[in-house]
């Protein structure tokens, strides 16, 4: 998630969230696969239209596209593979939304909000 | 000691997550499978045991799982958008290989396993038309 977000970063949730927050926002969830607990961004909220390869799907009322910021170039640089987000996973039901990020209040020269992205 | 940062540490880990592939890619892994589950409705087509039919149709259903695991890694991890120039029809062939494991899963018809046998050899030839074997595989001892 760099630069938005550096490993080892502190960060607050806001875990009283009940539904998607806005396109741009930085959201934990439990991945639908896997059950890992992971850190992306919304791409496209409940409604929204998300384009693919060929053609596009309208998410559902309870839905999110949720990306990782990582781009291809760097992570292939870093040594991973592509992210895992729902490119791989598809739309992510609320549920398994578990809070927004908002507030980094470490490291020190980093502290502050956390603000909504591309 | 005590140290106030102590307090104020994260109790929980969370993960950008992205993949660490190990890069090596066949097709072969989910024509192991396929075959697995061609040979499991060929011998329950000569058995009818019913202990050894729950057995039989217990295996098939995990043994074509694994086979759609290795197709969805090749799709998702190996092929690559600029694939598509040499495999036009790549993302079709997926998603009737993908839909045909699904029908063996739930099928006792050897037609069945044998057609989806028949699309992994297309995704073999299309993995082969884009260097697959020559990127992806450890090349072996030479006699």
């Amino acid at each position: 998630m760099r630069p938005a977000i550096e490993p080892g970063d502190w960060l607050l949730l806001d875990p009283t969230t009940h539904r998607w927050p806005r396109r741009g926002a930085v959201v934990v969830i439990r991945e639908p696969d896997s059950d890992v607990l992971a850190i992306k961004r919304v791409a496209a909220g409940p409604g929204e239209r998300v384009a693919l390869d060929e053609g596009h799907l309208v998410l559902g009322p309870d839905e999110a596209w949720l990306l990782s910021d990582a781009a291809d170039a760097e992570l292939i640089a870093a040594g991973l593979g592509r992210p895992v987000d729902s490119r791989r996973y598809g739309p992510v039901p609320l549920d398994c939304l578990v809070g927004r990020a908002w507030f980094r209040y470490a490291p020190l020269h980093r502290i502050g909000r956390i603000r909504p992205g591309r | 000691m005590f140290r106030f940062s102590d307090i104020l540490a994260p109790k929980t880990t969370v993960r950008a997550h992205c993949d660490l592939p190990c890069g090596v890619y066949d097709p072969e892994q989910a024509r192991i499978e396929a075959e697995s589950c061609y040979k499991i409705i060929e011998k329950m087509g000569q058995n009818s045991d019913p202990t050894f039919t729950a057995r039989a149709i217990d295996i098939k259903e995990e043994r074509a799982d694994l086979a759609k695991h290795h197709l969805d890694v090749l799709w998702h991890d190996y092929f690559k958008p600029e694939h598509l120039e040499k495999v036009p029809n790549l993302h079709e062939l997926f998603w009737n290989a993908a839909k045909q494991v699904s029908k063996v899963k739930a099928s006792t018809d050897l037609a069945d396993a044998k057609k989806l046998l028949d699309l992994i050899d297309e995704v073999d030839a299309a993995w082969r038309a884009t260097g697959g074997a020559e990127k992806t595989r450890v090349a072996r001892q030479t006699a």
